[in-house]
């Protein structure tokens, strides 16, 4: 299962990739006089109503995705975990602060706490990657804070204190390749949710703008023709989502099996909501 | 006494911290939260009538105070393209949502239960691995998208349930007002036409926003439900002639149900609020929807509340929960040295 999950994710990355060197339609030219047309051999997922192929828009959806995903799960890896290194680590007045706005933070779901970054900032694909990297980082910060704490009250590393080394060589040499198991974990499952929030924001529009071809408004645009028998333009990037979302949870499940039995990745209300 | 205490004021700083991430994203850091508010079609006038009225010439931390005065005291702004204030669009709103969230949270606790119970009652190795399966898959779906597939087979294809027209039939005439939502409304007046009306359009949408909890459900309890029945209690229960439903429903279930209170408890308080995109897809006239349509016309004082409202609602429920382990569980009250 773990191969299998991780074999989907690859296909979906090397179609982001090379989508339009395979596929060599372009995904924003309009063709009124194809409009509508639905799934053939010249159009494998059919035309949109302005006649913009649907098949070259999937991969540039999946291009979008991912690389909003995989930028949200970096971003919010070393935000995150900078931040439960310094609070856990330092402790004290800094540290109850600190965990307390991420407490806040987490009160928000995350659709509603990029929708509030979006709508503060500007709407738009980089404040979306923003916002949705902001919901993740608390996850970070709390479980990487646990780990120091752990860490740091171990005789292992009072011994290593007292022959001399610094703070910044515990950190580096005996906190960080500890995390590394529970970090791939978070990350890719992390990965799936925030694809999630993503086409749940292009949805409400408040994702990437047209024309750009990103799964959640291409679902928006195929809304209207779904009902009258057009269903092939929301089907096809719904089932992107579904995928890769789907292939990343399950990955991280299968993931944590082998690397971390104990460890409970994500929040109940990061599971619950990613998509609302 | 003294954790309800220490509970409560958790609450409390984290409201405050989610008034000023709210404060600073939508009135410190645009350029002009006025134009925020009252949109971009406003004439500059009103802009600066805005500007005056949100005290944007104050400093910060006085601007800061003003805003918080203003949710506590329920002056939620005017929401510019409704024409009505913001409160009294929510309260015309939320008893469709509540309707909508009630049903989907009973779909979601009945149906994990029905699912969990199925697989952990005699071990069925190819039915667990299906509903696994299953449970993985319902995480991984865009609500929205479900429903709209749900649309497209059910009501365009085989034609057995209402398409997108909201809480009933464009014909049919709601019921006298009550308690607002329909299922119950018709009943009390025994216009049982209506009511079946009511239910056939809650079924769709009720599915699809109960999904997701669903399967984070199923998973959840299905794993509660294996770890204890391996406990001995249960080993001691049966041995000593208890019939197998029985120890399952004095002794297994109880116990598997703890820790579900937490995720039950926050997706009702979830699935009450209004889900945006799924109120989106089957036009249901809810919160949901009006903070859908607000944000396609910029009118962002509707999605501030929304926003405070939502985060509000997840640290009451939180502190509530908390409260409750201890009145269900015994060992919770007492702070052990564990727990400290």
């Amino acid at each position: 299962m773990l191969s299998c999950a991780a074999a989907v994710l690859v296909l979906m990355v090397l179609l982001a990739l090379f989508g339009d060197v395979v596929w060599h339609q372009n995904p924003l030219t309009v063709n009124l006089a194809a409009a509508l047309n639905s799934p053939s051999l010249a159009h494998p997922f059919g035309t949109d109503s302005l006649g913009r192929d649907v098949f070259a828009r999937f991969n540039d959806g999946a291009r979008i995705s991912l690389l909003t995903g995989f930028t949200v799960v970096l971003c919010a890896t070393v935000i995150g975990t900078m931040v439960g290194v310094f609070a856990g680590m330092r402790g004290g007045l800094l540290d109850g602060i600190l965990m307390r706005l991420m407490d806040a933070l987490l009160a928000f779901p995350p659709l509603i706490l990029a929708m509030l970054v979006t709508v503060g900032l500007g709407v738009g694909l980089v404040t979306s990657t923003l916002g949705i990297t902001l919901a993740a980082v608390p996850y970070y910060a709390r479980l990487v804070r646990a780990e120091v704490l752990q860490v740091r009250s171990s005789p292992l590393i009072e011994a290593t204190v007292a022959l001399g080394s610094t703070e910044g060589r515990v950190i580096y040499r005996h906190l960080l390749p500890g995390l590394t198991s529970i970090l791939l974990v978070q990350g890719s499952a992390l990965l799936g949710s925030s694809i999630l929030t993503l086409a749940a924001l292009g949805f409400i529009g408040l994702g990437a703008q047209v024309p750009s071809p990103e799964w959640g408004s291409m679902i928006t645009d195929g809304l209207q023709y779904a009902l009258t028998g057009q269903w092939w333009i929301s089907l096809f990037p719904g089932l992107g989502v579904l995928v890769t979302a789907t292939a990343a949870g399950v990955f991280a499940d299968r993931l944590r099996d082998r690397l971390d039995p104990r460890f409970v990745p994500m929040d109940v209300r990061e599971m619950v909501t990613a998509a609302r | 006494m003294k954790s309800i205490l220490s509970r409560t004021f958790g609450g409390i700083t984290t409201v405050i911290g989610v008034s000023v991430i709210t404060f600073v994203f939508l009135r410190a850091l645009p350029g002009n939260p006025a134009r925020l508010m009252v949109g971009s079609l406003a004439s500059p006038h009103t802009v600066a009538l805005e500007r005056q009225a949100m005290g944007l010439d104050h400093p910060l931390y006085v601007q800061y105070w003003d805003f918080v005065e203003g949710i506590v005291r329920g002056n939620w702004g005017f929401s510019y393209s409704a024409g009505e204030p913001v409160r009294s669009l929510f309260a015309s709103r939320l008893p469709a949502s509540i309707e909508l969230g009630l049903a989907a949270f009973i779909f979601a606790v009945g149906g994990s239960l029905v699912l969990a119970l199925a697989v952990t009652y005699r071990p069925r190795r190819l039915l667990d691995r299906v509903v696994r399966g299953l449970a993985f898959l319902g995480t991984g779906t865009p609500a929205f998208w479900f429903g709209l597939v749900g649309l497209l087979v059910f009501s365009v294809w085989l034609n057995v349930l209402p398409g997108p027209e909201g809480r009933l039939a464009p014909s049919v005439i709601p019921p006298p007002d009550v308690t607002g939502l329909y299922v119950i409304d018709t009943a009390i007046a025994g216009q049982f036409r209506t009511m079946w009306d009511a239910l056939v359009h809650l079924v769709l949408p009720a599915v699809t926003l109960g999904l997701f909890p669903l399967a984070y459900l199923t998973r959840l309890l299905r794993v509660n439900l294996l770890d204890v029945s391996r406990r001995n209690f249960l080993t001691v229960a049966r041995s000593k002639g208890l019939g197998r439903w029985a120890a399952f429903y004095r002794h297994a279930l109880p116990n598997a149900s703890l820790p579900m209170l937490t995720a039950c408890g926050l997706i009702f308080g979830e699935l009450i609020g209004g889900s945006v995109v799924v109120e989106k897809v089957f036009d249901w006239p809810g919160i949901g929807n009006l903070v859908a349509n607000a944000v396609l016309q910029q009118d962002y004082s509707v999605v501030e509340i929304y926003v405070v409202l939502s985060a509000l609602a997840y640290v009451v429920i939180n502190v509530v929960v908390d409260m409750l382990y201890g009145v269900l569980d015994p060992r919770v009250r007492i702070p052990t040295q564990s727990s400290l």
